[in-house]
């Protein structure tokens, strides 16, 4: 199980990371803006993706459109500060899966991942 | 810029705490303040852009910053480095996110943010535009003290809905 973090904040990386630890993936690569994770997922296998919305380069939202063009089918779990409800229809309407709004408590963010992933309780 | 505009913004930071931060905080009286006025050693400004044009400011001791960081890093962290400031950058993101969602959920066109700008040192001055009125609130946590200023407005009244 491998997944990949796009955020262009290393702190919240990281934080995530720590929740994907707590749901026992430990095999995650980073992606600072869209266009890297773009690159990324067309370089390599994913399981699951965490994509911010506002990064420098490219947009979260257009990455998981260039990432759906690409046909990779993976789970996309948006986690952003874009709380109102147009923003996560426009996420789901461009392929997100989920989505998750900061801040959020820790328990949250691993119950989601477990979600997506068919591991929910 | 109407007081109670600055409300949204006062409960993104109790959301905060509540969540990522895992501590108490509490607020003290809402004040007018000028453009240069005391900053403290580091601070994270974000723009706002759209329906709604401004700018949001949370102003730190270095004390205060290193230890919002590393609870949210879980780890001890004591230099303010390129971590601490990325960290208080997404602070900042976080709660003026959280508050143009509640400045706009009587629905209409979301407010945009731009990409959040940190200020480090101990002798700084920030210059505003000099129309621009600056509301500012002192806090007080478990984590040490902080301000947020804000200022903002609408650019039509029919992007103003009900604000909490």
């Amino acid at each position: 199980m491998k997944a990949l973090v796009v955020d262009d904040s290393a702190v919240m990386r990281k934080v995530l990371i720590g929740a994907l630890a707590r749901a026992d993936i430990t095999d995650v690569g980073q992606a600072a803006d869209g266009q890297e994770a773009v690159d990324a997922v067309k370089a390599g296998e994913y399981d699951i993706v965490l994509m911010d919305w506002n990064m420098p380069n490219m947009l979260g939202i257009d990455a998981v459109k260039a990432i759906r063009e690409q046909g990779k089918t993976m789970p996309i779990i948006m986690v952003t500060t874009e709380a109102e409800k147009s923003r996560v229809v426009e996420a789901l309407k461009a392929g997100a899966n989920n989505y998750i709004i900061k801040p959020f408590e820790p328990a949250t963010i691993v119950s989601k991942i477990q979600n997506v992933l068919g591991k929910g309780e | 810029m109407k007081v109670e505009y600055i409300n949204p913004f006062i409960e993104s930071v109790y959301d905060l705490f509540a969540t990522m931060l895992d501590a108490e905080v509490q607020r003290g009286e809402i004040g007018v303040t000028s453009a240069g006025g005391n900053p403290r050693e580091i601070m994270a400004l974000i723009g706002l852009s759209g329906p709604a044009r401004g700018t949001v400011a949370i102003s730190f001791p270095a004390q205060t910053a290193l230890a919002m960081v590393g609870k949210i890093l879980g780890v001890d962290t004591r230099v303010v480095d390129d971590t601490v400031s990325d960290g208080i950058a997404e602070i900042v993101n976080i709660v003026a996110g959280s508050a143009k969602a509640r400045l706009t959920q009587g629905g209409g066109t979301p407010i945009d943010l731009s990409l959040p700008t940190v200020v480090r040192g101990n002798s700084y001055s920030i210059d505003y535009p000099s129309q621009a009125v600056w509301l500012e609130v002192p806090f007080t946590s478990e984590l040490g003290a902080f301000s947020l200023r804000v200022t903002f407005d609408f650019k039509s009244p029919q992007d103003r809905k009900e604000v909490g």
